[in-house]
């Protein structure tokens, strides 16, 4: 082992300029694709999981108005498939006229409601859950009234009653903000108690602006609901289910299952281009390797003449390519890590997460798969040694 | 050490089916130095090659092969144990060197890959007759021709070799050194006690003028074939 790895040693160092050039061309090779796998661990994958994750894209959207009463509720509400239901108003019902900050002047006018309650997945781990008489408000919303969490909103509602136009005021008291990210556009998040007095005072004259938020019965049925499904995966057999019941959905993102399929695709795509690098790669190494035993085909003859035997003349190339894959591995590292490390130090102030990202796993795996390569590639090499006698350096003279 | 250092009994190969080159007989004791001088193309390199287990045999009726007693299978695996530095040495017609090692590491490989230690005493007084002791370090394509083909003697004589087999040593160097390496070579085999066998067509004229000749006759077979026959008898 000893004399054979001085052997392979000293011969590439001798051939030192084509083993820098094969250094180099491997990690000319490895290191774009490195550098794929570690936006595609950091920025892509962040991206895409930040849209499947994104709990507005496993909306169902109810189409048209209906009767949906507790027990439809119920049921919703005991599927797996289901992670949040709740009624809601008929959609004309589920505006404010105008929202106003009551400490100052602020106003926003025709302002979307949307009845909201515990576990309302837009709201989950970025804003607290509303309750009767506390909302939050969009951060679009939050921003136009100048208000924040612990400030108060005035909401207006109007109504015309044989011509003569009423308002019901109240104020209610402001919960939290809901990030951007979650719900881009202005809308007010209220209890499902508040949007419902919101419904019954546009739709009965008996309640009075004065009463308009007194503790009422609730209605026996509700002519809308908000529906999230649990996973994204769950929106299609869950939109299948409501219509077996003669109930018509559409989910709010069209593209959710192009999504679905970006995901899982991506990590086979990544695989495929890895394979074909490292299928192009070994042919690379597979025939610098057996070029090296054809220039040095008197030598290795020779060795044989003097006494190497078989077994330690094959790990010349064995060791070669093995030397030669490590350098070329550490040397695309070195680059890899270096610009990884560049490029989240440059994006960390605009994004504020890790843009690119090698796992050890990655460097795992590409080690492994290195030797592998090295290895494999030194087969045909190893072959060519075999038929090379120690008679040959006789021939030559 | 005594005892016989060569035995061959009908070694041969047939080359091409119109051609085969075969040693029928030849026995050599230590010290013993015998001249294979046929003509150029007669296979004189092929016999040597076949005695020193670098051509496997062709597998003759009664084909035998002994180094120092050892009975030789021949073929390149075989190489590493049936003939070892301290049992055999080779010089090749031009300087085969390893062209990426130094002189002083082509020398020294035979020994290292068998395990065997230089005697230094021995390795110095080789290196100062040849006079490449200040080359050791240089490659190959560092120094001349003539001090090449001394780098591939000393690589031969560097562990006392029972048996010095040699092709031609002298063909490639200018006529200035071929005396003088041929010299060399003589003195360092009689000192290392090593019987020598000598392919040359030039034998007559340099220090292994005077050696014995082994006897050599181009012969018809039965199967037509014409045989290359060399023979350990002197010739008449």
């Amino acid at each position: 082992m000893k004399q054979a790895l001085m052997i392979a040693w000293r011969e590439m160092r001798h051939e030192w300029l084509a083993s820098l050039c094969f250094v180099a061309a491997l990690a000319g090779g490895l290191a774009p694709l490195l550098v794929v796998l570690s936006l595609k661990n950091g920025v892509i994958e962040a991206m895409v999981d930040r849209l499947v994750e994104d709990p507005a894209n496993r909306e169902l959207i109810a189409v048209g108005a209906g009767r949906h009463d507790a027990a439809f509720f119920e049921l919703l509400r005991q599927r797996p498939d289901v992670a949040f239901a709740m009624p809601a108003t008929r959609s004309i019902n589920a505006q404010a006229n105008a929202l106003r900050n009551s400490a100052g002047r602020e106003t926003a006018r025709a302002v979307t409601l949307i009845g909201s309650g515990e576990g309302d997945p837009l709201l989950a781990g970025a804003a607290p859950f509303v309750a009767p008489g506390g909302v939050v408000l969009s951060e679009t919303l939050a921003k136009a009234l100048q208000l924040q969490a612990g400030g108060q909103v005035e909401i207006l509602i109007a109504r015309d009653i044989d011509g003569r136009q009423e308002a019901a005021r109240a104020d209610l008291e402001v919960l939290g903000v809901l990030p951007a990210v979650r719900y881009p556009r202005a809308a007010l998040f209220l209890a499902l108690p508040d949007l419902l007095a919101v419904e019954m005072f546009r739709d009965d004259p008996a309640i009075t602006p004065a009463d308009w938020r007194s503790p009422r019965a609730e209605p026996d049925s509700y002519a809308s609901f908000r529906l999230y499904a649990r996973r994204l995966e769950d929106l299609t057999p869950l939109a299948a289910a409501l219509r077996a019941q003669g109930v018509e959905t559409r989910p709010r993102a069209q593209n959710a299952e192009l999504l679905l399929g970006f995901r899982d695709t991506l990590g086979l795509l990544y695989a495929l281009i890895a394979a074909l690098a490292v299928a192009g790669f070994w042919a690379a190494m597979a025939a610098n390797l057996r070029a090296m035993v054809a220039r040095q085909r008197v030598a290795f003859s020779l060795l044989s003449l003097i006494g190497m035997a078989n077994r330690r003349r094959r790990l010349v190339p064995m060791l070669q390519s093995l030397i030669l894959v490590m350098a070329g591995i550490v040397l695309t590292l070195a680059l890899v890590l270096g610009l990884d490390l560049a490029v989240n130090r440059l994006f960390e102030s605009t994004t504020g997460e890790t843009v690119a990202r090698l796992r050890l796993c990655d460097i795992g795996v590409t080690l492994l798969l290195g030797i592998v390569t090295a290895v494999t590639a030194a087969l045909w090499a190893v072959r060519a040694i075999d038929r090379i006698g120690a008679e040959d350096v006789l021939r030559e003279g | 050490m005594t005892g016989r250092v060569l035995q061959v009994r009908n070694l041969g190969i047939r080359l091409s089916p119109e051609f085969a080159v075969v040693i029928d007989r030849l026995d050599l004791e230590p010290g013993e130095v015998r001249v294979f001088d046929s003509a150029s193309g007669t296979g004189k390199s092929t016999a040597l090659g076949l005695i020193g287990a670098a051509i496997p045999g062709g597998g003759m009726p009664g084909e035998s092969l002994r180094l120092c007693g050892r009975a030789v299978t021949g073929g390149a695996v075989d190489r590493a144990h049936c003939a070892p530095p301290d049992v055999l040495g080779f010089v090749l017609q031009t300087a085969r060197l390893v062209p990426f090692l130094t002189l002083g590491e082509n020398i020294a490989l035979p020994m290292r890959l068998t395990g065997l230690a230089p005697d230094p005493d021995w390795s110095r007084h080789v290196l100062d007759r040849l006079g490449i002791a200040d080359l050791l370090g240089r490659r190959p394509d560092q120094v001349s021709v003539g001090q090449r083909q001394r780098a591939a003697v000393a690589r031969a004589l560097w562990a006392r070799p029972r048996l010095l087999l040699l092709d031609e040593p002298v063909s490639a160097l200018d006529p200035a050194n071929t005396a003088a390496v041929e010299a060399l070579i003589a003195e360092l085999a009689a000192a290392a006690g090593a019987a020598v066998l000598l392919a040359s067509h030039k034998a007559a004229e340099g220090a292994f003028g005077g050696a014995p000749r082994c006897r050599h006759r181009l012969v018809i077979d039965r199967e037509g074939v014409q045989v290359s026959l060399f023979t350990g008898q002197e010739a008449a």
